[in-house]
C-alpha cells in the first residue's frame, strides 16, 4: 500500500514526541516538518534522508508535500494555520487547546466537516486505558443513575517563581493553568458527562504566576440533574507527574478512577460484568493493553494511530474531533466568564 | 563481548517509583529518604550473592556513587550498569528553559574551568547545536561523571530516550553512541527499551552488534510493545554473542506473584534479569528463584 505523507508544524516537545510515534506506523511517511527556530529542524534535516524542513508553516501548506499534517503550535497562533490547511484539503491533528476562541473553533469545525477532511484535537486522555473503562463502566450504567461527581488534576508545572514571558503569560493566547491543564479535565467530564448547561462557583488562585492563574476550581451543572465539581492545581510539588483523579457517585454504586487503575463499588452483585457487591479492583496493569509501539505512553500511540486510522477509513471518527475541542473551549470561556461574575 | 551479570540489582525502589500504587511509592520514598538504608538494601543484596548495581544517574545516585567509591577495599568488586540520563531532569527543565537552555545547563554545570575550556575546544553550545553527535557526546560526559572510579560494565541509554530516538529511526545517533561507550569507556553500550523487536530489528538491519538491550519482560505483556509473542520470537532468534538480553518489570510491578513471573522468566532465552526490591526476604526469594 502507498504510504500516505504527513507533516509535522511546531517541533517543540510534543511536536518531538509525536515524530518519534507516527513514524512507527506502517503507512505513514513523514516528509516535511516546519518550525520558527532553526535548532531541531536542521538537526533532523541533516540526519533524516528525504525530510523537507521550513522555517514557515505557509510554504509548508503550500508545498503539497503533505496529505495531513500535526500541528504542535501555540494555541493562538493555530487559527489562519487550520484555516489555510482545509482550504488545501489537509487532515490535520492540532494538539490541544486547539484554538482559544469557541467562535473560531465552530468556523473551523464547520470548515473541516463541509471538506469532509479529518479533524481531531490531542485530548490525550481519552485513549488512557483507565478513563477507556471509566468511561465504558459509565455507558453501561453500572453504578445506575450518576447523581455526582468529584474531578481533580494536579501537576507539578510552575512550582516557583518564573519569568512569565511569550503566549504562556497570557490567558488570551492560551496560557495559565485553565486552559493548558484544567482544559484536559474539562474535555474529559465532557466525554463522560456530556456538556454541562450552567457552570458555577468558579474561582481562581494565583501561587507564583502574575499574569495567569495557577489554581482553579469550580461547579458544572447539568441538564440531567447531575452536578459535578473540578478542582486543578498545577502549582503541587508533592506529585511527581501530572495526576487525575474521579470519583462518580450514582445510585448503585460508585467509581472512583486516576492513573493507578480503577476502583468500583456495587450495592448489589452484577453477573453480568462479573462484578461483586462492595468493592472490585483493575489496577492499571490489569487494564493495559499494548500498543503498537511505546514512547510516552499507550494514550499517546492509540491517539495518533486513531488518526491514521481516520484517514484511511472516513467512517471511522476519532474520539476527540475539532467539535469536542470547541465545546471544552466554550467550557473555558464560560469559567473565566464566572470568574468575572464571582469577583463583583 | 564480556559476558554480563545474570542478576543485576536496579533502583526504582529507592526512588519513589512505583506504577501500581502512589502511596507504596511514598512510603518507599520516604523511607528511603534516609540514605543509609538504602546502603543497608543493598548489603542484603551482596549478601543474597548479588554483585551487580543498575543505578540511573539522577541526583541521588551522585551520593550513592560516591559512598561506593569511599568503600571501595568492600565493593571493588560490584559491577555497575549505570543508565543515563535521569529523564525527569531533562523534561522539566526543558518544559522550563527550553531545549538550548537545557543543554547549556547540563553541559555546563557542575563542570570546573578546565573541563569547561576542553568542551569548548570541543566546540562552543552554539556550534554544538548543530552537531548532534558532538553534543550526544557532551552530554554522555556530564551523565556519567558521578561513575567514574567505578567498576562499569554496561552504560544505558534510558528507554525514554532510546525509544524516543528509535522513532526516528536515525541509524548514526545509536551507532555514534556505541562507538562512543565503548572507544571512550571501553565498555558495552547498552539501550533500554519498551520496544524489544523494534530495537532489535533495526540495530540488526543497521549492523550495530554486540550490545546489551534491557527491556521490560513479564508474563502479562506490561509496557511491552507490541505484544509478549513477537518479544519471546525475538529472544528466540537472537543469538547472545550479538545481543545480550536483560529483563526488567518482569513482576510487573507486583501485579504477577514472584514464582509465577519467574516460572514464565527462567523459561525464556534471555541472559539477565534486574530487579529492585526492598526486604532482606523478597530479594533472597528473587535471587533463588531466577535461574538463567
Amino acid at each position: 500500500m502507498q504510504k500516505f505523507k504527513l507533516g509535522i508544524i511546531g517541533m517543540g516537545r510534543m511536536g518531538i514526541t509525536h515524530y518519534s510515534i507516527i513514524n512507527s506506523h506502517p503507512d505513514v511517511e513523514i516528509n516535511a516538518i516546519a518550525d520558527t527556530s532553526k535548532l531541531v529542524v536542521n538537526m533532523l534535516g541533516k540526519y533524516v534522508k528525504g525530510l523537507t524542513v521550513f522555517d514557515n508553516y505557509v510554504d509548508l501548506l503550500n508545498s503539497g508535500l503533505v496529505d495531513a499534517v500535526l500541528i504542535c503550535t501555540p494555541p493562538f497562533v493555530n487559527y489562519p494555520i487550520i484555516s489555510m490547511a482545509a482550504s488545501k484539503r489537509i487532515h490535520l491533528f492540532s494538539e490541544k487547546p486547539f484554538v482559544t476562541k469557541s467562535i473560531e473553533g465552530k468556523e473551523l469545525t464547520q470548515l473541516f466537516q463541509n471538506k469532509n477532511l479529518v479533524n481531531q484535537v490531542g485530548y490525550v486522555n481519552r485513549y488512557n486505558d483507565v478513563f477507556i473503562k471509566t468511561k465504558s463502566l459509565l455507558e453501561q450504567n453500572t453504578i445506575g443513575k450518576i447523581v455526582r461527581y468529584k474531578s481533580e488534576m494536579f501537576t507539578p508545572t510552575v512550582i516557583k517563581p518564573n519569568k512569565e514571558s511569550g503566549w504562556r503569560a497570557s490567558n488570551e493566547e492560551g496560557g495559565g493553568v485553565i486552559f493548558e491543564i484544567a482544559s484536559h479535565l474539562i474535555d474529559l467530564t465532557n466525554y463522560f458527562f456530556s456538556k454541562p448547561l450552567n457552570i458555577i462557583g468558579t474561582s481562581i488562585n494565583q501561587v507564583y504566576s502574575k499574569n495567569v492563574e495557577d489554581i482553579v476550581s469550580s461547579t458544572f451543572i447539568y441538564q440531567n440533574g447531575i452536578t459535578g465539581t473540578l478542582y486543578v492545581n498545577w502549582s503541587d510539588e508533592s506529585y511527581r507527574k501530572s495526576a487525575i483523579k474521579f470519583e462518580v457517585f450514582g445510585t448503585d454504586g460508585k467509581i472512583e478512577a486516576d492513573q493507578h487503575g480503577l476502583k468500583i463499588y456495587l450495592k448489589q452483585e452484577n453477573k453480568n460484568k462479573k462484578l461483586r457487591k462492595g468493592w472490585n479492583y483493575f489496577n492499571f496493569i490489569d487494564l493495559y493493553k499494548p500498543v503498537p509501539f511505546y514512547v510516552r505512553g499507550n494514550d499517546f500511540t492509540r491517539q495518533l494511530y486513531d488518526f491514521v486510522k481516520a484517514i484511511k477509513n472516513k467512517k471511522h471518527l476519532p474520539l476527540c474531533t475539532f467539535k469536542d475541542g470547541t465545546e471544552t473551549v466554550n467550557i473555558i470561556e464560560a469559567m473565566f466568564n464566572d470568574v468575572e461574575i464571582n469577583k463583583r | 563481548m564480556e559476558a554480563i551479570d545474570k542478576i543485576v540489582f536496579g533502583d526504582n525502589q529507592f526512588f519513589g517509583i512505583n506504577h501500581m500504587s502512589e502511596e507504596k511509592a511514598q512510603q518507599l520514598a520516604e523511607k528511603f529518604y534516609n540514605i543509609q538504608n538504602i546502603y543497608k538494601v543493598y548489603n542484603y543484596a551482596f549478601e543474597a550473592g548479588i554483585e551487580a548495581i543498575m543505578l540511573n544517574s539522577n541526583d541521588r545516585a551522585k551520593e550513592i556513587c560516591m559512598y561506593f567509591k569511599n568503600n571501595k577495599s568492600k565493593y571493588g568488586h560490584i559491577r555497575w550498569y549505570p543508565s543515563i540520563p535521569y529523564p525527569h531532569k531533562y523534561a522539566n527543565m526543558v518544559a522550563e528553559k527550553g531545549i538550548l537552555s537545557t543543554i547549556n545547563e547540563v553541559i555546563f554545570k557542575g563542570n570546573t574551568t578546565l573541563d569547561v575550556f576542553r568542551m569548548f575546544s570541543k566546540g562552543a553550545t552554539a556550534a554544538l547545536t548543530k552537531d548532534v553527535i558532538k553534543m550526544m557526546q557532551m552530554l554522555i560526559d556530564a551523565e556519567l561523571k558521578m561513575f567514574k572510579g567505578l567498576n562499569v560494565r554496561v552504560i544505558f541509554l534510558q528507554n525514554v530516550i532510546t525509544d524516543l530516538l528509535l522513532g526516528f529511526g536515525v541509524k548514526e545517533i545509536f551507532y555514534e553512541y556505541c562507538e562512543y561507550i565503548r572507544n571512550k569507556y571501553n565498555t558495552i553500550p547498552g539501550f533500554i527499551t519498551l520496544n524489544l523487536p523494534y530495537l532489535y530489528n533495526s540495530l540488526n538491519e543497521w549492523g550495530i552488534n554486540e550490545v546489551a538491550i534491557c527491556t521490560s519482560y513479564n508474563k502479562k505483556g506490561f509496557t511491552m510493545s507490541p505484544n509478549v509473542e513477537s518479544y519471546i520470537e525475538t529472544t528466540n532468534t537472537n543469538n547472545p554473542s550479538s545481543y545480550q538480553i536483560m529483563a526488567m518489570s518482569t513482576l510487573a510491578s507486583g501485579a504477577i506473584p514472584v514464582q509465577e513471573a519467574y516460572d514464565f522468566i527462567n523459561n525464556q532465552k534471555i541472559q539477565s534479569v534486574v530487579f529492585g526490591a526492598s526486604s532482606k526476604n523478597h530479594i533472597e526469594e528473587t535471587v533463588n528463584m531466577i535461574k538463567l
